[in-house]
């Protein structure tokens, strides 16, 4: 056999065919993407970047797609949540197997958000409850809605970020340290901390996830920084860590790929650790 | 694979790993990357950004054949001058690193026209990272926001012999830069560190719209993932002589490298 110089390895370079298996695939474990989003109808393409998402989906390798819609307006009125989750349980049966569905509700109102969260967690097979920035998490108006996450055990995402510049005001965004409040609260809750990598200071995030055990943290966003799942998978145990896009497909499918994991804490990372939640449901 | 968007050193609001020349060559080994343009991180927040450009110097000396040294010069700080001449004669850099924002000042000042004008003598490329962090994660002490794609406009028209790169950047198809027929010179390209490749698929509309010469492999390494931009060029569809071109051939081009 000829011997091949490292030099000339790498100037021969990699081939980029995008016939080459999804990149995910290579670890063998069911991918599961544990928080991303379908689209809002009030856009005229959102059947067609529906689709753009699950081709996403394919050619990176992740079998399913843990997605709400969210209406575009803030507060989030009752009819804006109410449609969205009517439309996400279409998109369910549009994409077979493919989609699992958060209810997203405005904890703000009680008796519908929780007959919505019966409904389509009951009836229609979704898997969780999102939340965003209506509320912070530590407002008592949460409290129904964590005790029905308990008693139907199913997970909450969170949307979370710690900023010291938005160029949106978010004045009720939760952070890190607020998810960990909640979890002293309700430490039988299965809550996630969303997107470490599009939450702003993600060191700040994972430190104050520390001592809060039943938080989970999904890997999402769009910045690339490097180290940011080792840090987590070092402070918080592999074990609390999800893999998710929210929309960022390849920078979020980059940094796993990339992270310095053994084996098996990226398997459980890609889907074991959300496979495990989604059973406790039963 | 060439990647033109690399450093090496300290950048002061975050610890970063693979920070120097050997342990950047380690994990280019890993990722397939057979060069690198680097600069200083510690440029970005010194004062005197030069004194980076001496430490860089000093770091790649043995490993000259595989890190292409670019200097960062503050055109707004005395001596810049002098700086660009010890650099180009002495420490032989292939290009220039350009921080507007971080170094308070603009590119359609006199004195950028005039570095620019420079480096394009000198045979050197200009880099220009339009972002070093997402805004939403800066310090509490510092709000710098990204170069504006209209400013680094104004400065290509500018200097029209120059070549530029322009790194960490999105959202160019809703400026000039990155529409066809804009009626700029086409001596800049775009790295594809935070491109989209599926989605909005802003590579893909790039390759359309500027040409399959005008994109460049970029990692932002080590402050990035460098696996975030392979697997960017792997999702993209193109055909793989344009894949090749993005991964190596334009920037060997640009760098004026065999």
């Amino acid at each position: 056999m000829p011997l091949i110089l490292r030099r000339d390895f790498l100037l021969a370079g990699p081939g980029f065919a995008s016939t080459i298996s999804p990149p995910l695939k290579r670890w063998g474990v069911k991918v599961i993407d544990a928080h991303d989003h379908l689209h809002h109808h009030g856009s005229p393409e959102w059947r067609e970047n529906d689709r753009k998402l699950i081709d996403a989906a394919d050619r990176l390798g992740i079998d399913q797609l843990c997605c709400s819609i969210l209406p575009p307006e803030r507060p989030t009125t009752l009819d804006g949540f109410r449609e969205c989750n009517r439309w996400l349980a279409e998109a369910i049966q549009r994409f077979p197997g493919r989609i699992l569905g958060y209810c997203f509700v405005n904890p703000g109102y009680t008796k519908e958000a929780l007959e919505e969260i019966r409904r389509y967690v009951l009836d229609r097979g979704f898997i969780g409850i999102k939340l965003y920035n209506d509320y912070q998490v530590t407002e008592p108006v949460l409290r129904p809605v964590v005790e029905l996450a308990i008693e139907l055990r199913i997970p909450i995402l969170q949307h979370a970020a710690h900023t010291s510049w938005l160029s949106v005001p978010q004045p009720r965004l939760s952070d890190g340290g607020h998810l960990a409040a909640l979890a002293g609260r309700y430490p039988e809750a299965m809550l996630i901390c969303a997107h470490i990598c599009g939450g702003g200071d993600w060191e700040w995030t994972v430190k104050a996830l520390r001592n809060a055990p039943s938080v989970y943290l999904d890997t999402s966003g769009s910045v690339a920084d490097d180290g940011t799942v080792e840090m987590a998978a070092r402070v918080l145990g592999a074990d609390r860590l999800l893999f998710a896009c929210d929309l960022s497909m390849t920078t979020s499918t980059g940094r796993i790929r990339g992270a310095e994991l053994s084996d098996a804490d990226r398997r459980k990372i890609l889907g074991g650790n959300m496979q495990r939640i989604l059973s406790r449901r039963g | 694979m060439i990647d033109v968007n690399a450093y090496l050193g300290h950048f002061a609001f975050r610890r970063l790993r693979h920070n120097t020349a050997r342990e950047l060559l380690e994990l280019m080994d890993r990722k397939g990357i057979e060069r690198a343009a680097v600069s200083s991180a510690s440029s970005i927040t010194y004062r005197n950004a030069q004194s980076g450009n001496e430490e860089l110097a000093v770091e790649i000396k043995a490993h000259r054949d595989r890190l292409i040294p670019f200097a960062v010069l503050n055109p707004a700080y005395a001596g810049w001058q002098d700086d660009l001449k010890i650099c180009c004669e002495e420490f032989g850099v292939k290009g220039l690193r350009l921080y507007p924002r971080w170094h308070n000042y603009r590119l359609t000042d006199t004195a950028a026209i005039e570095l620019a004008h420079r480096a394009a003598g000198l045979g050197m490329a200009i880099s220009i990272p339009i972002r070093v962090e997402d805004r939403r994660q800066q310090s509490w002490l510092v709000d710098v926001p990204d170069v504006s794609h209209e400013e680094i406009a104004a400065l290509i028209r500018a200097a029209p012999e120059a070549r530029f790169i322009l790194s960490n950047g999105s959202g160019f198809l809703s400026s000039s830069l990155g529409r066809p027929n804009n009626g700029l010179p086409a001596n800049y390209a775009i790295d594809i560190s935070l491109l989209t490749a599926v989605l909005a698929n802003e590579l893909g509309s790039l390759l359309g719209n500027l040409g399959e010469d005008r994109l460049v492999f970029g990692t932002g390494m080590p402050f990035h993932y460098p696996d975030v931009a392979l697997t960017k060029l792997e999702a993209l569809e193109a055909p793989e002589p344009v894949k090749q071109k993005i991964a190596r051939g334009n920037a060997a081009r640009i760098l004026g490298l065999r």
